[in-house]
C-alpha cells in the first residue's frame, strides 16, 4: 500500500455552473472523483463521505476561476499528472474543470493558507461612484477589481449593478506555497 | 429557437436556480433524430428527477436509432412569472428548444394532484390545452403512469395515452408519429397495443412487458440534493400481496424479477458511472425478492457505495434485512401495518399479525433502531371507533418496548380505481377529524401527525371522477390551483369552490357502489376482470383473507388476460389456473 498523500487542486467552474450552491459544488465533486475510480480518502462515521475541504463558500451566480479544494489518496502519485488531469476532465459535466493539482505537505490546511481572493466585477453601465477609480473600460464592459480577504463578505452577483462576476485568483500565504512540495 | 441566453438573464433571480440549468452529467442531447420527444413531469424537478420511469424512457429512446428523447418540468411559481415576463416557454433540459417544437410531448401522470400542473406546462409552451384545438403544426401530446388506469378526466386534454408498461410501446408510437398529418398519427397511435387515443379508441387493455427489460446504468446526475439522490436499480415490478387498498399491487401484476447477478451488474455499473454514494434498491417490496439475501450479499462487494432498501413489508426478515444494509447509524426504520386492529388488517388482506408486527419491532429494537415510525390509513372500510383506538393501543405498546421515539401518520384511505376497494365509499374530512380525535390520547406515546383529510378528499375525487372533471381541471389550474401536492400551495377551500361551480356532485363520486354500477375507468382494462376486484370486495367485507398468488393462483386474470406470468429468478413461479377468471 502506498503512502496516503494530500493534494491541492485548482478547479474553475464556469457556465451554467455558476448557478450551483456551495453544497452542490462540493457534492458534484465529489461525485466527479468518484468516477475517475481512484480512491480519495473518507471521512469516518456513519455516513463516509469523501474528505474534502474547500476554499470560501461562493453565493450561487458567480463564476469561479480559482476554485481549490484539498483531497488524499494512496493511489494518485502513480498517475502522471496530466492523465488524472484528462480523467476527471472525461467525466465532469460542462463547466466543470480541473486546471491543476500538487502535493502539499500533511500538515497544510486550506483555511490557514488562504490569505483571501481577488474579484471581477463586470458592469455594462459606468460604475457606482466609489468604484469608479478602480474601473478599467474594455469595449462597452466596465471592469472593477476587487481584493476580498478571507472570510471576509462575498460580493453578490448584481449587488453593485454588475451584471457578472468572477473569483478570478486565490492568494495563498507565502510560508504555506514554500512548504509545497511542489506541482507533481 | 433556444432560449438559453434569455434563461441565463433570470437565473440570478429565482430560488434555486440549479433545478433549471439542465447540463447535467449523463444528459444526452441527440442533435439529429428523425423524431423528437420531450417527456415532461408535471412537478418541480426535486421531484421529477427522482422519478424512475422517466430515467427508462429517456435511456431506450435515446438508444433507439431514430429517435431522441429529452426532458423537462414545471418551474417553481417565482420562475413562472420570470419566464412569463421575458417571454421565455417551456423549454427542455437538453437543448433548451422550447416543448412546442417538439414532435412529441409526453407527460406521467403519477399522481392526480398533478392534473392542473400538466395543463400549466402546456400553457407556459404556448400549446393548445384541448386535443380538440390542436392542429398539424402542435406535438402529439401523450400521457402514461399509474393514473391511466382512470385517464377519463384528462381525456379532453391529452392525444394518446398509454396505459402499462412503457418500454416496447415507446419505440412503437414514435414510430407511428414519423410522418404524415396530425390525423394520421393519431390514427396510427390507436393502433398500438396499450395505447388509447380518445379519439378513435372505445377501449383498451393494459401493456405488460414480459420480463424486466435494459436498465438504465448511466444514469443522469443532478446537481440539486432531489428528493430521492442516488441511483436506481429497479429489482422488480408488481407485488403480489393483494392488499386490497393497493393500487400498485393490482396494476404492475404479474411479479417480474431481475436475477441477482443482473442486479449486481447493474448496479456496479451505476456506482462507476455516476459516481453516486448510494444506491436504492427499487420495487414495491423488497423483501419479497425470491433472491434478497443474495442480492444484499452480492452488493457489500461494491466499494464505498452504501445500499438502501426503502419499501419494505413489516416482518421479522425486513427487519433484518434493513439491518444488513444499513451501514452504521440506526437513525430510524418505517413500518406500515395500515391499521390499529387484527381484523380490520384481514379485511384489507394485510396479511400480517399482531405477533408479526412486534416480533418485526422486537428485532429492530435489538438491532439498535431507537426511533420507530409507522404508517396507518383512517377510513378503511367496516372500520369502527374501537379499530381506531387500536391504533393508540398499538402505540402505547411500541413505546413500552423502550423506542426512544415512536411517531405516527395516519392518513385518509382514498378507494383508488382496479381495486377491490373500489366499491367503497370514502369518508368525510369531518368524519375523519372526528376519527383523528379518537386516538388523540395516544400521542402521550407518540408523535401523530394526521395528513390533511381536505386534500384526500380532493385527491379521491379526481382519481375516481370521470369526463367531467376535465371542467374541474381546466378552472383550477386557470385558478392558480397548482403544485396542489405543496403545503404552502393547497388551497382546499378553493378546490371545493371549483367543484361546486363545475356542478360536481362529490356525494355521488365519492359512495359506495355495487358490480353494476358504471365506473369511468370500467373501458380499461388492466387483467383484473371485475368479477374479481367484487369478489375480493366481498371477501373484504367478511374478513376472509386472500392468498399472495405466488404461493398458487388466485384467478385474478392477469396471467390468463394477457398471457404472462409471475418471473421469479430464485424458485418457480406457480401456473395460472386453466379456465376463465372470474
Amino acid at each position: 500500500m502506498s503512502e496516503i498523500k494530500k493534494y491541492l487542486f485548482h478547479y474553475k467552474r464556469y457556465g451554467l455552473l455558476r448557478y450551483l450552491s456551495h453544497l452542490e459544488t462540493t457534492a458534484m465533486i465529489e461525485r466527479v472523483l468518484r468516477r475517475t475510480g481512484v480512491h480519495f480518502e473518507q471521512t469516518q462515521g456513519f455516513h463516509q463521505r469523501m474528505k474534502l475541504s474547500f476554499g470560501q463558500a461562493l453565493p450561487t451566480g458567480i463564476i469561479d476561476l480559482s476554485g481549490l479544494f484539498v483531497a488524499s489518496s494512496d493511489r494518485l502519485s502513480s498517475i502522471q499528472e496530466l492523465d488524472f488531469i484528462n480523467l476527471v476532465n472525461s467525466v465532469s459535466p460542462r463547466g466543470f474543470e480541473i486546471s491543476s493539482f500538487e502535493e502539499m505537505p500533511k500538515t497544510f490546511k486550506l483555511s490557514k493558507a488562504l490569505s483571501g481572493y481577488e474579484f471581477k466585477l463586470l458592469f455594462k453601465t459606468v460604475p457606482p461612484s466609489n468604484m469608479i477609480d478602480k474601473a478599467l473600460k474594455v469595449n462597452d464592459v466596465w471592469i472593477v477589481e476587487l481584493y476580498k480577504p478571507f472570510n471576509s463578505s462575498v460580493p453578490k452577483n448584481g449587488e453593485f449593478g454588475q451584471y457578472l462576476t468572477l473569483r478570478s485568483k486565490a492568494l495563498l500565504s507565502e510560508v504555506q506555497i514554500d512548504q509545497s512540495i511542489g506541482s507533481r | 429557437m433556444n432560449v438559453l441566453k434569455n434563461l441565463v438573464s433570470i437565473l440570478d433571480r429565482v430560488r434555486k436556480p440549479s433545478r433549471y440549468i439542465g447540463n447535467e452529467y449523463n444528459a444526452i442531447y441527440k442533435k439529429n433524430a428523425d423524431v423528437r420527444l420531450c417527456l415532461v413531469f408535471p412537478d418541480l424537478y426535486d421531484i421529477g428527477m427522482s422519478h424512475f420511469g422517466l430515467h427508462i424512457l429517456y435511456d431506450i429512446v435515446n438508444s433507439s436509432d431514430f429517435a431522441s428523447c429529452e426532458r423537462s418540468y414545471l418551474p417553481w411559481m417565482d420562475m413562472q412569472e420570470l419566464m412569463r415576463e421575458n417571454s421565455i416557454p417551456l423549454y427542455s433540459y437538453e437543448s433548451y428548444r422550447p416543448l412546442r417544437e417538439f414532435d412529441v410531448v409526453g407527460f406521467t401522470l403519477q399522481y392526480e394532484m398533478s392534473y392542473t400542473n400538466v395543463l400549466r406546462a402546456l400553457r407556459l409552451s404556448d400549446i393548445p390545452l384541448h386535443n380538440s384545438e390542436r392542429s398539424d403544426s402542435d406535438p402529439i401530446i401523450i400521457a402514461g403512469g399509474p393514473c391511466t388506469v382512470n385517464l377519463t378526466p384528462m381525456k379532453n386534454f391529452i392525444d394518446a395515452f398509454l396505459v402499462g408498461d412503457g418500454e416496447e410501446a415507446i419505440l412503437e408510437m414514435l414510430d407511428a408519429v414519423k410522418a404524415g398529418t396530425r390525423e394520421e398519427k393519431l390514427r396510427k397511435l390507436s393502433t398500438i397495443n396499450g395505447v388509447y387515443v380518445p379519439e378513435y379508441n372505445d377501449g383498451v387493455s393494459r401493456r405488460i412487458i414480459s420480463e424486466m427489460g435494459k436498465a438504465p446504468r448511466a444514469q443522469i446526475v443532478p446537481y440539486t440534493d432531489v428528493v430521492h439522490n442516488r441511483g436506481v436499480v429497479e429489482i422488480l415490478r408488481g407485488c403480489t400481496h393483494g392488499c386490497r387498498f393497493c393500487q400498485a399491487g393490482m396494476i404492475y401484476r404479474p411479479v417480474r424479477e431481475r436475477s441477482a447477478e443482473e442486479i449486481y451488474d447493474i448496479a456496479n455499473d451505476i456506482a462507476h458511472l455516476t459516481g453516486h454514494e448510494e444506491i436504492g434498491l427499487l420495487s414495491l417490496s423488497s423483501a419479497d425478492h425470491s433472491q434478497i439475501n443474495e442480492i444484499i450479499s452480492l452488493l457489500k462487494n461494491l466499494n464505498d457505495v452504501s445500499v438502501s432498501i426503502p419499501s419494505t413489508r413489516v416482518d421479522a426478515f425486513s427487519v433484518k434485512l434493513a439491518n444488513a444494509v444499513s451501514s452504521v447509524r440506526k437513525s430510524g426504520i418505517t413500518l406500515a401495518p395500515e391499521a390499529g386492529s387484527q381484523r380490520l388488517r384481514d379485511v384489507i388482506n394485510k396479511g400480517i399479525n399482531e405477533k408479526e408486527i412486534f416480533d418485526a419491532l422486537e428485532h429492530a429494537r435489538k438491532f439498535g433502531w431507537k426511533r420507530v415510525k409507522l404508517y396507518f390509513m383512517i377510513g378503511l372500510p367496516t372500520e369502527t371507533d374501537e379499530d381506531v383506538m387500536e391504533i393508540g393501543e398499538m402505540l402505547k405498546n411500541v413505546k413500552k418496548m423502550g423506542f426512544g421515539n415512536v411517531s405516527a401518520t395516519l392518513g385518509v384511505f382514498v378507494p383508488k380505481a382496479h381495486t377491490p376497494f373500489q366499491f367503497s365509499e370514502q369518508i368525510k374530512p369531518e368524519e375523519a377529524q372526528r376519527r383523528f380525535k379518537l386516538i388523540s390520547w395516544a400521542r402521550r406515546f407518540a408523535k401523530i401527525n394526521f395528513t390533511d383529510p381536505r386534500k384526500a378528499l380532493i385527491e379521491g375525487i379526481l382519481s375516481r371522477g370521470g369526463e367531467n372533471m376535465s371542467k374541474v381541471i381546466e378552472m383550477a389550474e386557470k385558478r392558480n390551483l397548482i403544485f396542489s401536492d405543496w403545503n404552502e400551495m393547497f388551497k382546499p377551500n378553493e378546490w371545493f369552490e371549483v367543484f361546486e361551480e363545475s356542478g360536481i356532485n362529490v356525494e355521488e363520486i365519492m359512495s359506495a357502489k355495487d358490480i353494476e354500477y358504471e365506473f369511468p375507468w370500467d373501458f380499461i382494462d388492466v387483467g383484473i376482470s371485475k368479477g374479481y376486484l367484487w369478489s375480493e370486495y366481498e371477501r373484504a367485507l367478511k374478513g376472509i383473507l386472500t392468498s399472495d398468488c405466488r404461493k398458487g393462483c388466485t384467478r385474478c386474470g392477469v396471467c390468463m388476460n394477457f398471457d404472462v406470468r409471475n418471473v421469479l429468478k430464485g424458485r418457480i413461479a406457480p401456473k395460472p389456473i386453466e379456465g376463465d377468471a372470474i
